[in-house]
């Protein structure tokens, strides 16, 4: 509940901002490139199937009438011509042929017509959709790093998956069915007037009964179908529930305990169903019901007609054909006007999305070489919902080119400096930089932090980058050049950084190392691999470097994974380094000797170790030690063992580690 | 999808559709399917007697320029339509009810079964997998039994009505649109077969393009700290392309198949007019009847299209019996003998009154293990003494194997040979319920059941009071947590218990534990971080629940290791070292390296806290 509120709130936000889609249509006309000549395509076609649908009847009226009952001489005008070049009525009454093959011929015309209009209205959505897929994912790849946290996976993958399938079938189904019904109705209407203007009056007057009837109930049923399968989704999750907690389930006995409230469940929701069938099969036979009294109706009033002489036998025939090709997609109607809410509400979840904000660069952004000093200057960051500073006044300088450690447990916030580094977070000065970049100045940090904090408890609607104002400030320098002036992709391009906890790819091992490249060189990839000490470990995989990762492969081992992102930085040759705790799942043996493969390789770039252990970082040109989002200490392992009693105590427990556990224990 | 499981959708055939298979499922509604079926034949009747009345109206009225039995002609319209909307109704709304209520018993069956499998396998098959056998695969077979039996009801028995009909108005006739019948139905078998290779290919294009969005948000960060947003960009829309053209051409051969089902409606249209229109001229029928003739060459394609269709999504189903059948046939691996059985009483009817107490000695004797899907030994000839309250802990990496003992000692597995005892007799001579119901479970990810705190918290002990439940609570030090929720006790935990955190879980299935009062106790520790209040809280209830019992720690933490009465050290599934903490320590083997390097880690940890 609590995420749900949570993700409303920021979309009431941003709804604040310039959006770049401020309507629903907006959100739809941007999908139309490459459409709209197969939607006009669409709708000359099916224009030309409804007309020739209902020329069938006219057809037949006068064939039932002029040439096989002679009742009247009278030949309508739109057929005369075709008559008179026949050979008048009478030899089309010796030949039937004629007007069969004249039936053929029409209804081969509709057929193409049709199989057009179809094929095109098929082309026309499959297009929008792939435009719409494409729009969202790549616009996805480009939100920042933040909105990602806010957001959960779970309800984004939802909005791309059936929200667009959703908008697909209201785009390609609902709307051109929309449109055919509409045509015919005025088409079917006219035609139907023009043969009898009561006996049309009379079938008519059903019309908006059948629609509005359709559309209460669909509206009034739209709740019980959600209660429906929410009763469902109660069911499915007591399953789920049931089969993850399997272990529980055994250990505890309480497999009756379990059966009992599954069919509980399951009953309720069956019964919810059945109901919810009663009223719909309801529905449906009162549905008939109207619609074959409408058909009494113009039967017995159309014959009282004919009786009357008002009206021909084959006319009567064309008006009843007439009105049947109306009676279902006037029934359908209501139906789907109810649907298209769901469409709108699909549209506006989408649009959430598409009008989020994509990573930007300054217009005067810059690619300065990266293999210069680092520079933290008074880096102050806390997230966007933690009250908590995570770093707090941080400053400290990497020389270019050396190897530089960063010691801190968990929670220190050594993740979040190299997040800030690489640009995954921005600092707040840099966010609103990029909102207008000439008011770029440099403020005395302090006015800055306090000043508009209050405001924006005050604005609970206030842009996004004033109150971020609060989460923060400093600066971070590389060679003098503050990153937010840097070419995001350039920086991260030339950033190299290995995560604890890697993400791979679904795609074979040489393909995931080399994903960075151009082209796949496989002697670069096993070289690699061979520094990240991962080749030995593919020998061992009965494909190799082909071997698929990932959920349709094998599932590789917390350190496997790990060596697999290393080796997949190395082949970048990046000019920063960056191992964010990603020895961590690695024996100590191997541990070493990558670090040792490493330093050969390496050389010229700037190394950034971070980490729990100092053997990982003793040797480092300098270290940091980072303790709850403070600057403790640095300087060199020497340095640090003399002035930083931290460091002192964490040497001592990791070196001597387990003679001092013992004696702790004996104690 | 894997290959395995597309040649399964390609192959399995059975006969009559697999309608045989769910007869048994079927039977308890008989009554009802009988029914809905004689309904549904009736309402497609009238359906193809309608036209009837036009041509009554067309010769009668008309052509006898009389109105004379108009009101009959209203009064029997009006029954006829009667009848039909009330079997309709009964129809339709019996068809929903025989598929909710077998899909209903099939989805207990599935689940009831499911709770007497043993481990094997929920280890082979993985969640989703099982949950989709027992959501879809049921959901799917008894909309078979409802809906795909009566599309096929309503449209034979119209189609074969109106042949019927037609027949006896007029041979001739008859004979010109029966031979469009088989022509119908060959070109939409055609049509239809490629549709269905078609739309397997898109169900395959789209899940990998599922795939795609969820690689594109859950693995954000990689993509952007290694800049392949163009190269995800570009795969995605070599999927969605693919995506697109495969679809048009499904869109193609469906707008093919729509156009020529119109063509031969019209067609027939043609032939009735042309021979037709003769016969009436020659006055060997009347309008009327012409008429009639029309209305049934039109309403004559749609139910042969709808039973192609129909059979198409049939074959369809057979994936889904096929699943659910074998589901249902599945074996435990873990089963209680018939005399035991007998005389504990089985899963859902156990006989408590002859269950003996239970002490917790437990003895592995020359046990030899590998598991059913794998071929190496894990355990050779293995024997360990575990008397009553003794603690026993398993240490290793991840992935290690570690949890092979627990699950021997729960019966979630047999030993391939050997034998467990528990308190000094053969854990297979007593059943399953019997030892489940005197053993603690601590799970790594803590697993709470959605409901308020004290349902999670009776689970094991459905009778607890609430005086019970809060002194558990306050032995593991969880009562705060519980207070600190605006409706205490009663408190929703959410879906898994996504409203608590991983702590509070683990603190709350620590009390649910303690509240069945076991007497053995299997921990399985976290491995993530937690803060470190929280890891001294955890630490303390540890303490405090394996004090007096039997207890097998799965161990991540150093200080429970630490004071084990017997610690085993595992390595790539095998037992590598046996003793206690010192004994182990001064061996500088595995689990001094183990310990080193765990050590290490934690250190940093504890000086920041300090």
């Amino acid at each position: 509940m609590a995420k749900v509120q949570q993700s409303r709130k920021t979309e009431s936000q941003k709804a604040a901002a310039p959006l770049a889609f401020p309507t629903r249509w907006s959100l739809v006309i941007s999908f139309l490139r490459g459409v709209k000549k197969w939607y006009v395509l669409f709708m000359i076609t099916s224009t030309i199937v409804s007309v020739l649908n209902l020329v069938n009847p006219k057809i037949i009226g006068f064939t039932v009438d002029s040439v096989i009952d002679s009742e009247s001489a009278e030949v309508p005008w739109w057929i005369a011509p075709f008559v008179r070049k026949a050979g008048g009525l009478e030899w089309l009454r010796q030949n039937l042929w004629a007007i069969a093959l004249f039936v053929a011929l029409v209804a081969l015309v509709r057929a193409i017509s049709r199989y057009i209009a179809e094929a095109s209205s098929f082309r026309a959505s499959e297009t929008l959709v792939k435009n719409m897929r494409d729009d969202l994912f790549s616009h996805i790849l480009r939100l920042p790093y933040s909105w990602h946290g806010e957001n959960s996976t779970g309800d984004i993958i939802q909005r791309c998956t059936s929200d667009v399938e959703t908008v697909k079938v209201f785009l390609s189904d609902q709307l051109s069915q929309l449109f055919v019904t509409i045509i015919m109705l005025f088409l079917s209407l006219f035609f139907m007037f023009r043969i009898n203007v009561r006996l049309a009056l009379a079938a008519a007057i059903f019309i908006p009964v059948i629609v509005f009837y359709s559309l209460f109930f669909h509206s009034r049923i739209a709740s019980s179908f959600e209660k429906a399968d929410e009763e469902e989704g109660k069911l499915s999750s007591i399953a789920q529930e049931n089969l993850t907690g399997v272990r529980v389930v055994r250990a505890f006995g309480r497999e009756s305990y379990e059966r009992e409230r599954f069919e509980k469940q399951n009953q309720l929701y069956t019964s919810y169903w059945v109901k919810l069938m009663r009223t719909l099969s309801l529905f449906w036979t009162s549905g008939d019901l109207v619609t074959y009294l409408q058909t009494l109706t113009i039967l017995v009033y159309g014959s009282q007609l004919a009786v009357q002489g008002r009206l021909t036998a084959g006319d009567l025939i064309a008006f009843i054909s007439y009105n049947e090709m109306l009676v279902w997609p006037i029934r359908a109607l209501g139906r789907m006007i109810a649907e298209m809410s769901k469409a709108g509400i699909s549209i506006d979840r989408l649009r959430y999305i598409m009008n989020s904000e994509e990573e930007k660069d300054l217009p005067d952004a810059v690619c300065p070489p990266l293999n210069q000093d680092i520079e933290f200057q008074h880096v102050t960051y806390a997230y966007e919902n933690g009250t908590d500073d995570v770093l707090s006044d941080v400053s400290f300088k990497i020389k270019g080119g050396t190897t530089f450690g960063i010691l801190g447990g968990t929670g220190s916030g050594k993740s979040t400096l190299m997040h800030l580094l690489d640009r995954l977070y921005d600092l707040p000065e840099a966010e609103k930089k990029d909102m207008d970049s000439q008011e770029a100045e440099d403020q005395p940090r302090a006015e800055k932090k306090d000043q508009p904090c209050a405001e924006s408890q005050d604005l609970s609607f206030a842009r996004k980058e004033e109150k971020s104002v609060c989460q923060g400030g400093g600066r971070i320098l590389i060679g003098g050049t503050d990153i937010s002036k840097i070419k995001r992709a350039y920086l991260r391009h030339h950033v190299g950084m290995v995560l604890q906890e890697p993400y791979l790819f679904s795609r074979t091992l040489s393909e995931n190392i080399a994903i960075t490249q151009p082209e796949l060189v496989m002697t670069d990839v096993r070289d690699a691999a061979r520094t990240a000490s991962l080749d030995e470990t593919v020998e061992h995989f009965s494909k190799g470097y082909d071997t698929y990762v990932g959920e349709r492969g094998v599932t590789l081992s917390g350190g496997q994974k790990q060596r697999t992102a290393i080796a997949q930085m190395l082949i970048r040759r990046p000019e920063i380094m960056i191992f964010d705790d990603s020895l961590s799942a690695v024996d100590a043996e191997t541990d070493a000797k990558i670090r040792a493969a490493l330093k050969t390789r390496t050389r010229g770039s700037t190394t950034i170790l971070i980490s729990h252990r100092i053997s990982t970082l003793m040797h480092a040109d300098s270290i940091l030690v980072l303790d709850h989002g403070k600057v403790s200490a640095q300087g060199t392992h020497e340095e640090l063992l003399k002035k930083s009693p931290i460091y002192r105590r964490i040497y001592e427990l990791q070196v001597q580690g387990s003679a001092l556990a013992e004696r702790r224990e004996t104690e | 999808m894997t290959e395995e499981q597309k040649n399964q959708e390609n192959s399995v055939r059975y006969p009559l559709f697999g309608f045989p298979k769910i007869i048994p499922y079927a039977k308890a509604h008989r009554k009802t399917i009988l029914v809905m079926v004689l309904c549904g034949a009736l309402v497609s009747m009238i359906d193809a007697v309608y036209p009837l009345f036009n041509r009554y109206a067309l010769d009668h009225f008309i052509g006898g320029q009389t109105l004379d039995t108009i009101l009959p002609f209203i009064f029997l319209y009006l029954i006829v339509l009667f009848i039909q909307v009330v079997t309709n109704f009964i129809s339709t709304y019996f068809s929903g009810k025989v598929e909710m209520s077998v899909d209903r018993d099939l989805r207990n069956a599935a689940f009831n079964h499911l709770q007497e499998l043993s481990f094997s396998y929920f280890n082979q098959n993985n969640v989703g997998y099982i949950h989709a056998r027992v959501m879809s695969d049921t959901g799917k077979i008894g909309e078979m039994a409802a809906w795909r039996l009566m599309d096929l009801v309503w449209n034979g028995s119209y189609l074969i009505f109106m042949l019927i009909m037609m027949l006896s108005i007029n041979v001739r006739l008859f004979f010109w649109l029966l031979v469009l019948v088989p022509i119908d139905f060959f070109i939409t078998w055609v049509f239809q077969e490629k549709l269905v290779t078609l739309n397997r290919k898109i169900r395959e294009i789209n899940s990998r393009i599922t795939g795609n969005f969820n690689e594109g948000i859950t693995g954000a960060r990689s993509i952007k700290t290694l800049v392949v947003e163009d190269r995800m960009d570009d795969d995605f829309r070599k999927d969605s392309e693919e995506m697109r053209r495969v679809s048009i051409r499904a869109g193609h051969y469906s707008a093919t198949l729509i156009a020529l089902v119109t063509l031969m409606g019209s067609t027939a249209l043609a032939i009735v007019l042309w021979k037709g229109g003769s016969l009436t001229r020659s006055g060997a029928i009347q309008i009327g009847t012409l008429s009639v003739f029309m209305s049934y060459a039109l309403s004559m394609i749609d139910p042969i299209q709808q039973i192609v269709v129909t059979l198409a999504h049939l074959i369809g189903i057979q994936v889904n019996i096929e699943r659910f059948t074998r589901l249902m046939g599945q074996k435990s691996d873990v089963a209680d003998t018939p005399e035991v059985i007998e005389r504990y009483g089985d899963t859902f009817h156990p006989k408590r009154e002859n269950w003996e107490p239970l002490f917790g000695d437990i003895e592995f004797r020359s046990v030899d293990f590998r598991y059913p899907d794998g071929d190496e030994y894990v355990l050779q000839n293995f024997d360990l003494k575990v008397p009553q309250g003794t603690n026993v802990a398993i240490v290793g990496e991840t992935g290690a194997g570690k949890s092979t003992l627990v699950n021997l000692v729960c019966r979630f597995y047999e030993p391939t040979s050997g034998q467990v005892l528990i308190d000094g007799r053969d854990a297979r001579e007593r059943s399953q319920l019997w030892l489940h119901s005197n053993i603690g479970y601590v799970l790594q990810t803590p697993h709470l059941f959605s409901g308020t705190v004290r349902d999670n918290l009776r689970y094991g002990k459905p009778d607890a009071t609430d005086e019970e439940i809060w002194s558990a609570l306050q032995l593991v030090s969880a009562d705060d947590v519980v207070k600190k929720m605006d409706k205490g006790l009663d408190s929703e935990v959410g879906e898994g218990g996504d409203m608590l955190s991983t702590g509070e879980k683990q603190l709350l299935s620590f009390a649910r534990a303690l509240l069945a009062d076991p007497r053995i106790l299997v921990l399985d520790e976290a491995t993530s971080s937690i803060d470190l209040l929280t890891e001294h809280k955890i630490q303390k209830a540890i303490a405090t629940v394996i004090k007096g019992r039997t207890s097998f720690v799965v161990a991540h933490r150093l200080s429970t290791i630490v004071g084990a009465d017997v610690i085993l050290a595992v390595k790539d599934g095998k037992i590598v070292e046996r003793g206690t903490h010192q004994e182990l320590m001064k061996q500088h083997g595995y689990y001094h390296e183990l310990y080193t390097r765990q050590f290490a880690d934690m250190a940093a940890d504890m000086v920041a806290a300090q």
